[in-house]
């Protein structure tokens, strides 16, 4: 198996981070380095990588930290709005169909007619007439809060 | 006396609740100042061009300031923070690779180099760094641009750390011959 360690690999690495290498270093480092293929590579790499890095950090055009800070922060409360608003159209949507239903309630509690209609109505043998239809309106029910979670969830 | 609350209110208190970032502004522009260029840097190198990097740094102090995590140490927060500029720098990428007139391989050696200005050895790592995956640009400017430990360069790019001793053996053997410092000699992709 090819061996992808050297055991002197980090001292010849410190050598050239601390600009030792290779005038510097020890005789027997750099000996070792010309037969070590893993060490020669981390010598060559690592120099030139590390003589590029101060260059591209000076190249760096950083935006000034406060502004940063600011735009952050700016940022931060737009989100936040937009997630704190969410609840509130949920509580919004729930009202709503309590509206609804308690309107249905009073109608059906106070109209005669619906009373009259209601008392020759039996609810078995309609659900045995309609069945698909019960089925229907009891998975629409069941559906449309799923739906309107799901899509509240998604904004 | 119960005092009346309004939605709006409550809203607000929500907002200041939700936006309140992980850290205060003074550490925050300590941390900055200490750590942009560097983030800066990596994003030029592994992303390719300086326009990307302009782009990514403010988006990664941003959701590094949202993630509200907890660090131990500085060197724990940095590496956080090396792991969203990874993050961002390959979902631009992903963007750049889905545009129908992208010409990657071009793209990336045009614009990579000058990134170290106009020195013959920094030329010559542009051009040779633009030839290697975004991986392997990031693996080998962490180890030896920002003196990253294995297990370190693991967590940031994801990688388990038993493999990445292999991976970077191999970038940094590619970049080498590429350099032309070594005879090509089993460069394994």
């Amino acid at each position: 198996m090819l061996p992808v360690e050297c055991e002197f690999e980090s001292e010849v690495l410190s050598a050239v981070l601390q600009s030792r290498w290779p005038d510097r270093a020890a005789a027997q480092l750099r000996a070792h380095a010309e037969t070590c293929a893993i060490c020669s590579d981390v010598a060559a790499v690592a120099g030139v990588i590390d003589n590029a890095r101060e260059r591209t950090r000076g190249s760096a055009t950083v935006p000034d930290s406060g502004r940063v800070w600011w735009l952050a922060q700016v940022r931060a409360r737009r989100e936040a709005a937009r997630s704190a608003a969410r609840p509130i159209t949920a509580t919004q949507l729930i009202a709503g169909a309590a509206a609804v239903g308690f309107s249905g309630a009073c109608f059906g509690a106070t109209s005669r007619w619906f009373q009259e209609a209601l008392a020759g109505f039996s609810f078995s043998a309609a659900f045995a007439e309609h069945t698909v239809l019960a089925i229907g309106m009891a998975a629409v029910i069941l559906v449309v809060p799923a739906a309107a979670w799901l899509a509240l969830r998604r904004d | 006396m119960f005092r009346e609350v309004t939605f709006t209110d409550v809203n607000r208190a929500a907002v200041d609740a939700q936006a309140d970032l992980v850290m205060d502004e003074d550490t925050f522009r300590a941390f900055y100042e200490r750590n942009a260029r560097g983030v800066w840097a990596y994003l030029a190198r592994v992303a390719g061009d300086r326009q990307t990097a302009d782009d990514l740094l403010q988006e990664t102090f941003y959701r590094f300031l949202r993630a509200a995590a907890e660090h131990d140490s500085e060197d724990h927060r940095r590496n956080s923070l090396y792991r969203i500029a990874t993050n961002l720098a390959r979902d631009a990428r992903r963007r750049i690779l889905t545009r129908p007139q992208a010409a990657v391989a071009g793209h990336d050696i045009e614009t990579i180099a000058n990134l170290t200005g106009t020195a013959e050895t920094g030329a010559d790592l542009d051009r040779a760094m633009a030839r290697l995956k975004p991986r392997e640009r990031a693996m080998l400017w962490l180890a030896y641009a920002e003196g990253a430990s294995h297990r370190e360069i693991a967590a940031i790019l994801g990688l388990r750390p038993a493999s990445l001793k292999l991976l970077l053996f191999r970038a940094r053997r590619r970049l080498a011959v590429l350099l032309g410092r070594s005879e090509v000699r089993d460069v394994t992709r």
